[in-house]
């Protein structure tokens, strides 16, 4: 696993890429994927969606 | 003028005595650019420098400093910060400034980097265990 945290405003041009208009965006696997904070096993569950992964759920 | 405020200070040093391994911070700056009229009165590697040298001072010797050029840890933007528990790349990194509301992402991440076990679930851990090659995850903040 690799996790980056990336300030949007100090890299526009990436943010604008990554369709980022709300924060927290999180982008899985460089594909723009989710918006907003959630509980931890809806973010495990979504990680492992986008990865094709069996969510669990 | 410090970067932190005194209770600032108070809460960052909490935060990090219960760190219960050290953790090395690797700032990576890139080649200088030309600054944007407007955009980039802050010189933002000299100011993440300034920052992690004083959060590392608040880690009363729980945090290790490292600062490096260009090409080191496989960077892919600037400035970077690799948060290494006990210097090993778990591949966690932070890109640009975090200032604001990101410092706390960044001591965050300091704090997880210090624990000698999880803070997921056992649930979590056996469902990410699943995934069959690394997964790369960008979290986009801002620091407001």
């Amino acid at each position: 696993m690799r996790a980056a945290a990336i300030e949007a405003t100090e890299f526009p041009a990436l943010a604008d890429s990554m369709d980022v208009w709300a924060v927290p965006k999180i982008v899985v696997e460089g594909v723009p994927r989710y918006e907003g904070a959630v509980p931890e096993r809806v973010f495990v569950s979504r990680l492992l969606e986008a990865a094709g992964q069996p969510t669990g759920e | 003028m410090g970067i932190f405020r005194p209770a600032e200070e108070q809460a960052v040093r909490e935060h990090l005595a219960g760190l219960e391994r050290r953790v090395e911070l690797a700032l990576v700056l890139g080649p200088e650019e030309e600054p944007v009229p407007g955009a980039r009165e802050i010189d933002f590697s000299a100011e993440s420098r300034r920052l992690l040298e004083e959060l590392v001072s608040l880690g009363e010797g729980r945090l290790g400093l490292s600062v490096h050029e260009n090409g080191a840890f496989d960077v892919e933007r600037f400035p970077a910060i690799c948060v290494l528990p006990e210097g090993a790349d778990a591949g966690v990194r932070y890109y640009g400034l975090p200032w604001g509301y990101e410092l706390t992402s960044l001591v965050g991440a300091c704090v997880e980097a210090g624990r000698t076990e999880s803070s997921l679930s056992a649930e979590s851990l056996e469902l990410l265990a699943t995934l069959p090659k690394d997964v790369s995850i960008d979290v986009f903040v801002t620091p407001t």
